[in-house]
């Protein structure tokens, strides 16, 4: 065999360990992804669609990725923009919805719907059904970063960084999806008691 | 300037404070209005919960069949 020939046999030989390390590091963030899938979907079976989709899309674009950067924030960036592409983005406009409530609005009408003083037990009047049910009336926008932060613990720099948008409209759309989610969150536990 | 009422400026950092993303200093200033404010120790440990309680409400466990799937989505060798 000539030099060259074995050269170029080593080079495939090394791309392919490059790949095998890289499906199986993007597999072994699975769980973690899913978790940020969930968050997106309404159902489970939509969440493993997006899965299927965005781990396609990862596997066939490896080369893409650089060694040494966040494989995790790499990979819900593909998820991320997955789901923008189904078209779940226009729905109602939230910056239309009057929202005046203060950031303990949910804490203080639960309180005040229970007369419990005590926190734990002002949180036990929500279920976790109602959560599910809250968020999934959050639109999108707001929710993406909401998912991002309080499911998936990224930094407000990640999520900017996954959303491709300024650190400070992660902020801002954190601020309101929150209020809007504790907004649903208390209009739920008022209409189950 | 007008002086900024201590509690209202504790709800407006509680948020990014529960996300670690305060500055070492108004972290601290924080935490040592928490520790003399019950009205506030309330509230957070309420947003605390809450916190928790969202993302354990979302979260299951992925299904194994799909973890399956997903491995068999990679590419030929």
């Amino acid at each position: 065999m000539s030099e060259t020939s074995s050269d170029g046999a080593r080079r495939l030989a090394e791309g392919a360990r490059d790949r095998v390390n890289f499906e199986e590091e993007a597999l072994a963030l699975a769980d973690q992804v899913y978790r940020v899938a969930r968050g997106f979907s309404r159902s489970k079976e939509e969440a493993e669609d997006l899965m299927q989709e965005t781990y396609a899309r990862a596997f066939r674009s490896w080369q893409s990725f650089t060694p040494g950067t966040n494989l995790r924030a790499w990979l819900l960036r593909i998820l991320t923009n997955l789901n923008i592409d189904r078209g779940r983005r226009a729905q109602r406009t939230p910056d239309q919805q009057p929202l005046e409530e203060s950031d303990y609005f949910l804490y203080n009408q639960l309180e005040a719907a229970s007369g419990e003083t005590e926190e734990q037990r002002v949180l036990d009047r929500l279920s976790q059904d109602n959560v599910a049910e809250a968020l999934a009336a959050v639109p999108h926008d707001f929710r993406d970063v909401v998912v991002l932060v309080d499911i998936g613990d990224f930094s407000y720099a990640d999520a900017a960084q996954i959303l491709d948008i300024p650190i400070g409209t992660v902020m801002s759309r954190l601020h309101r999806g929150r209020r809007i989610l504790k907004k649903e969150l208390a209009d739920l536990a008022v209409e189950s008691a | 300037m007008t002086a900024v009422d201590p509690c209202d400026w504790c709800e407006e950092v509680l948020q990014p404070y529960l996300d670690r993303e305060l500055t070492d200093a108004e972290r601290e200033e924080a935490e040592s209005h928490l520790a003399g404010c019950s009205y506030c120790q309330k509230r957070y440990r309420f947003e605390e919960g809450l916190r928790r309680y969202v993302r354990q409400a979302v979260v299951e466990p992925m299904a194994p069949a799909l973890k399956q799937r997903l491995s068999e989505l990679r590419l030929e060798l």
